[in-house]
């Protein structure tokens, strides 16, 4: 069963369901990148609320769709990762190094959107 | 079975909590030692029982009035009530040959009763002895000019009191080790505080010693508490902490670590030099963690965070910064 | 000792009916919403070690119980091609990305107990136990 990826603005929001499989994820990482070119986005929001495990495997998957949308110009913020499933990452040892996490849908966008506004005010501040 | 009405359904899951599985039950008939000879036998004394039932299970009661120790199953008369014709109805399903599971429900609930009830094993036991010199007194009776007969009919009877004795006992013990263990959770919690102080801000002030136990309560208690404020950011404050173990510290940054995954940022406030020296010689490294000096400081860094939606330099590093 | 949950990893799908069954057992046991997750992720990570190495093996859940504490055994059999360095494995070397090493550390920090027994081209035996606090 496939991801649905939403627009949002800019930004593109998907909703990982508890029962996908390896290969469910792949295709979204494909269809991700696909979408974000033709969005043109600059943020993703994948929201986890759902996974009551994520082991090393789907950490790992993160981390490649992170880095895909990354190379396709876009920020991936993950968000809803429950009490005991961030315990369980830590003690496990998997890293979602590189990509950020925050709380909720709502912090997640608010979260893309002040980097963007810090990136562009930087950037203004350099002259550019 | 007249009137079990709502205590009858406490029980199964009363005995999946024991572990009173099927298996379990099949077990204790085995230890029991039941042979078919035993059955043959309570068949024989079954209409002797259920003749003088309410005397043989009046002589249990009347010792238990007689006890300061079990007046409060008396308190009440719709609960004393209760128990008697309980305990009647148990005197005859002893001696119907059927110790399944519905005959281990029916006394895992009379247990559950006399639990609620306050009494104790010591006082149970005694009195139960009256009742099985009742019987006894029966039986002997019944079969007077035969007194190896008789005494091998209440042998017969008394495996089955053992196995009736066993499974309440168990109860009762049980029961009372549940209620010990959430005066204990009640007693950690109390000690464990996590406080919703501004919006979107916890605080967990942490006095004494912090110990594995402990500490896993403080991360299961911070990280439910994230979740259902909202938080972005809690200040541990752990001032009024003389010392923390390795295993401890370990555990406390993996707190944090999991807190970051959740979108917050756990702030440490009040550590001393001497728990930081310590932290430092285990080999925790304190570079990782934000830790103000005082608590009045790291409010105002806890402010800070919440109201630009920053987030601290040494927390997440991504590939955008 | 009740009876013992077998569960076949053959697919991706017996890993998520492996964790699954584990949940639901500490679940009766007792054990905190947390302490579910912890076991559930313990047992992701061996059944998939099993597909990813050996392409097929057996995941075993069996209820504990010793005095009066209750707790769960994960036992995670293949007849794959074995850890070479088993020592190795059981310790920290790796990055954390997963990438290289079996997790085996990370499995040990979600449970209680960590056995390996493992035979270079006949199978591996990773047995976990947690109990309830």
């Amino acid at each position: 069963m496939p991801v649905p990826i939403l627009r949002q603005a800019d930004l593109l929001v998907a909703t990982i369901q508890a029962s996908l499989s390896d290969q469910d994820l792949v295709r979204f990482r494909d269809d991700l990148a696909r979408e974000i070119g033709r969005a043109r986005s600059t943020g993703v929001v994948i929201d986890v609320t759902a996974l009551d495990v994520l082991d090393s495997f789907a950490s790992r998957v993160l981390r490649t769709i992170a880095h895909t949308a990354r190379l396709r110009g876009a920020t991936t913020v993950v968000v809803g990762i429950q009490p005991g499933v961030a315990l369980a990452m830590v003690q496990l040892g998997v890293s979602l190094e590189g990509i950020p996490t925050a709380l909720d849908f709502e912090d997640g966008i608010a979260l893309l959107r002040g980097r963007r506004r810090k990136k562009a005010h930087e950037e203004g501040a350099h002259g550019g | 079975m007249a009137s079990t009405s709502s205590m009858v359904f406490a029980a199964p899951s009363f005995m999946t909590e024991m572990g009173l599985t099927e298996h379990d039950i099949q077990r204790r008939v085995q230890i029991a030692g039941l042979t078919s000879e035993d059955l043959a036998r309570i068949r024989a004394i079954r209409e002797l029982v259920e003749r003088d039932v309410g005397r043989h299970a009046d002589a249990f009661f009347d010792y238990l009035a007689s006890l300061t120790e079990a007046k409060r199953l008396f308190e009440r008369r719709d609960v004393l009530e209760r128990a008697r014709a309980l305990k009647r109805e148990h005197l005859i399903a002893m001696v119907q040959g059927d110790y399944g599971r519905a005959y281990v429900e029916e006394r895992v609930e009379l247990a559950i009763l006399y639990s609620k009830a306050s009494l104790e094993p010591r006082v149970f036991l005694a009195a139960f002895r009256c009742l099985m010199r009742s019987v006894g007194a029966a039986i002997s009776a019944r079969f007077a000019g035969q007194p190896g007969q008789g005494f091998e009919h209440y042998a017969s009877f008394e495996k089955i009191a053992f196995f009736d004795v066993s499974l309440i006992i168990d109860v009762i013990v049980f029961e009372r080790e549940r209620i010990i263990h959430q005066q204990q959770e009640a007693i950690q919690e109390l000690s464990t505080p996590v406080l919703p102080v501004r919006e979107r801000t916890l605080l967990l002030p942490i006095i004494g010693v912090i110990d594995t136990a402990r500490a896993r309560l403080l991360t299961d208690s911070l990280l439910r508490a994230i979740r259902a404020n909202r938080a972005r950011v809690a200040v541990m404050d752990v001032t009024g902490v003389a010392t923390i173990d390795s295993k401890t510290a370990n555990h406390l940054l993996q707190t944090v670590a999991a807190a970051r995954l959740m979108g917050a940022s756990v702030i440490i406030t009040g550590l001393s030099p001497e728990v930081a020296q310590a932290l430092v010689a285990i080999g925790i490294n304190l570079e990782r963690l934000t830790t103000v000096g005082d608590l009045r400081g790291g409010m105002e860094l806890a402010e800070e965070i919440v109201r630009m939606r920053t987030v601290p330099r040494d927390d997440v590093r991504d590939e955008d910064a | 000792m009740a009876a013992d949950i077998v569960v076949p990893i053959e697919h991706e799908q017996d890993i998520v009916m492996a964790r699954q069954q584990g949940r639901q057992l500490v679940a009766e046991m007792g054990f905190s919403s947390t302490e579910q997750t912890l076991v559930a992720t313990a047992i992701s990570e061996v059944a998939r070690n099993i597909l990813m190495y050996a392409r097929h093996g057996e995941i075993v859940l069996t209820a504990l119980q010793s005095e009066n504490r209750r707790g769960i055994e994960v036992v995670a059999r293949d007849e794959g091609p074995g850890i070479a360095n088993p020592a190795l494995a059981l310790t920290d070397g790796y990055s954390t990305s997963g990438r290289l090493g079996l997790g085996l550390p990370g499995a040990r920090r979600l449970m209680d107990e960590l056995d390996l027994a493992t035979v270079p081209g006949e199978g591996t035996t990773v047995t976990l136990r947690k109990w309830a606090p």
